[in-house]
């Protein structure tokens, strides 16, 4: 934990946050929902090695595309 | 010849006098469009509203003595997904988003109430 996180790291750390505040501005009761999914995604593939670059990266890249989906206000709920 | 002259100048240099000695009377009586920030927050209120903030995440393990000093990953177990929502939890406790490089580098209480104390648009 200590040592310094690699730039692709803070990427994904920066995606977690972009969801956790999209998860805020989603309806008061429905919110736990949309953090317990995000938690979900995210802790799936905690255990990828951090070598695995294009793994990682193709998740990013899908991650991002499902935040933009996510995001719209359309959505209220999620299962 | 020059007395007119000297007149017409003595003239113009009332009418400066004057024009200036209204100016500050008029600008006064506009109100200044300055913001003002709420200064009400001390570094106890903060610290005790993030501690607050820190209990009432559900992934804290140790929540019976959260002080200043206490850091996110040693002193409470969590990993840098659980400081990422728990620092989201505290930009909404203070209305405020906190940029990602400054967010990566807070890892404890004490480094988020020192951010917070130096943002103005904290409330």
């Amino acid at each position: 934990m200590a040592k310094r996180l690699s730039g692709l790291q803070r990427e994904v750390l920066q995606m977690y946050r972009q969801c956790i505040r999209a998860a805020h501005d989603k309806p008061k009761a429905n919110q736990p929902n949309f953090v317990t999914h995000i938690r979900k995604e995210f802790r799936q593939y905690q255990d990828l090695p951090r070598k695995d670059f294009s793994t990682i990266e193709h998740l990013l890249r899908v991650g991002h595309r499902r935040l933009e989906m996510y995001s719209q206000p359309e959505v209220k709920d999620i299962h | 010849m020059f007395k007119p002259m000297l007149r017409g100048s003595a003239c113009a240099l009332k009418a400066v006098s004057v024009r200036a000695a209204f100016r500050p009377v008029a600008a006064a009586s506009f109100v200044s469009p300055i913001r003002f920030y709420s200064s009400s927050l001390n570094k106890d209120e903060i610290s005790s509203r993030v501690i607050d903030v820190v209990k009432s995440f559900d992934k804290t393990t140790a929540s019976a003595s959260i002080t200043n000093d206490t850091h996110f990953a040693k002193d409470l177990g969590l990993d840098s997904l659980d400081t990422v929502e728990l620092l989201v939890a505290i930009e909404e406790e203070f209305d405020i988003e906190i940029p990602d490089k400054v967010a990566d580098e807070i890892k404890s209480v004490g480094e988020a109430v020192k951010y917070i104390e130096s943002n103005p648009e904290a409330n």
